[in-house]
């Protein structure tokens, strides 16, 4: 599974982060998504799903790798 | 309700939508504000309605239309927004000016208000609840928005802006008139005194800067190399000013006096003072259902928007606690449900505006609330509430709180 963000629709809310920081942080200059490594480890699939649907911009997106 | 002269309501808007509703006034016997509003949705009124009231606006109530109209600057201006219309009003920034005029200073606050930059000053915004509390624990009582909410936000805005904290009750009071006040003549001379104050301190910072957000604002510097406009620079501080305290403090006094009534909430939270994921996941859920801000906007041009007509510098009221609400997009909504694994709540707005000091603002009420479970872990509502404590407007809230509790068992 891959996760990917859309840096246009994010705002920086950082509810990712909060919820799975394993996969997302949040940079220094706009306090927007980054994520690492787009290849979600199988452990952290669930949390991702659940920072996903939890975006309220709806910047979050999976997809199979 | 007192009944006084409303214009007639503008011929674009057809009788069918017109609701008589005024969000500033809080009917006696009414002990939670945001009510007046969740009464508005049980009535059934239409999701998209007029009132004459305080010069006249429209009010959205669907999720999906307060979220667009957040997201679309186009349609739904914040530039000159107040209700009742004040013109001219001071264009805070960045808060009211649209994109991209926005970016500049926007971009400016952002870096010190990220997560990043928050978690750099948890240590000192624990000590500074610590202390606070230190003062009344004892007691087994306080008045939780005179001793606690009030000047917790407004220490922090005083640290943040490199200003000693002797300056604490000076900017309780410059803050209470501002937020309180309905006497017209000291409300302006409080606008008058606040701007000398930003004045005198973006003076000094300029003149000797220091490692706060007031040097960076005054320090910074345009694409061509010159500082922002003073008038700007000014406005932006009264914004920091005035968006940062009442919103918290309101914010906190909603989910102190539902944790006073709620032992089972009390309990959870107490159970996860070591598991911060899942405290913070109980974080999100109050702010959801305890979302203070009514938001204003201001129409751009003529349009047509859900079937309804718009005409230009029509006002519109964004009601958060009644998106965080909505049944399309929360199950049982109604319910505080601390364990609440999706929540897409509008508490700190969404697109280009959303509250650069929501991470600010969380951490305030996360840190405040882990110190103050550990000294005083059970607290009631005490029996004599000041009466006429509750007011209605662009920020719901309270202006007291009594609590109690046995210290000498705790």
């Amino acid at each position: 599974m891959k996760v990917v963000v859309n840096l246009d629709l994010c705002q920086g809310h950082a509810r990712c982060e909060d919820l799975c920081p394993e996969v997302f942080s949040t940079d220094a200059v706009e306090g927007k998504c980054v994520i690492e490594n787009a290849e979600v480890p199988a452990e952290f699939e669930e949390k991702v799903r659940l920072a996903v649907r939890n975006c309220p911009e709806g910047a979050l997106r999976v997809t199979k790798s | 309700m007192t009944l006084q002269f409303q214009p007639p309501p503008p011929d674009h808007v057809p009788p069918e939508l017109i609701v008589d509703f005024d969000f500033f006034h809080i009917p006696e016997g009414v002990s939670d504000p945001a009510e007046i509003w969740h009464d508005l949705v049980r009535r059934g009124v239409p999701k998209i309605f007029y009132t004459p009231r305080n010069g006249g606006h429209w009010v959205l109530l669907d999720y999906a239309d307060i979220v667009e109209a957040y997201r679309d600057h186009t349609v739904f201006s914040t530039y000159q927004t107040p209700i009742p219309p004040i013109e001219p009003f001071p264009v805070v920034q960045p808060q009211g000016v649209d994109p991209p005029e926005h970016n500049v200073f926007r971009r400016l606050l952002a870096p010190m208000f990220t997560p990043i930059a928050v978690r750099g000053m948890e240590k000192h915004l624990r000590e500074r609840a610590v202390a606070l509390l230190e003062e009344f624990s004892d007691k087994g009582e306080c008045d939780f928005i005179a001793d606690f909410a009030e000047r917790y936000p407004t220490g922090t805005f005083l640290y943040l802006f490199g200003l000693p904290e002797e300056r604490l009750d000076e900017f309780l009071d410059l803050a209470n008139v501002f937020f309180r006040s309905t006497d017209p003549d000291e409300r302006a001379k409080n606008i008058v005194d606040i701007y000398a104050v930003l004045e005198q301190l973006f003076r000094e910072k300029e003149a000797s800067p220091g490692e706060d957000i007031a040097s960076a604002i005054v320090t910074a510097r345009d694409k061509e190399g010159n500082q922002h406009d003073w008038t700007d620079i000014l406005n932006c501080g009264f914004l920091l000013f005035v968006a940062g305290l009442d919103t918290v403090t309101n914010t906190m006094a909603y989910i102190w006096r539902y944790l006073a009534t709620n032992p089972a909430a009390r309990k959870h939270f107490r159970d996860r003072l070591d598991d911060p994921d899942a405290f913070l996941r109980a974080i999100e859920e109050l702010m959801r259902i305890n979302a203070v801000s009514n938001l204003y906007r201001r129409i751009q041009h003529d349009c047509e928007f859900r079937g309804v007509q718009f005409r230009q510098n029509d006002r519109v009221v964004l009601p958060n606690t009644v998106a965080n609400r909505d049944p399309k997009v929360f199950a049982d909504p109604q319910t505080i449900d601390l364990d609440r694994a999706v929540n897409v709540h509008v508490t700190f707005g969404v697109g280009p505006h959303r509250c650069v000091g929501s991470h600010l603002a969380k951490r305030e009420v996360m840190v405040s609330l882990q110190e103050w479970l550990r000294r005083v872990p059970e607290f009631t509502l005490a029996d004599d509430q000041p009466e006429h404590s509750v007011f209605g407007g662009s920020v719901m809230g309270f202006t007291g709180l009594k609590l109690t509790w046995d210290a000498a068992a705790q």
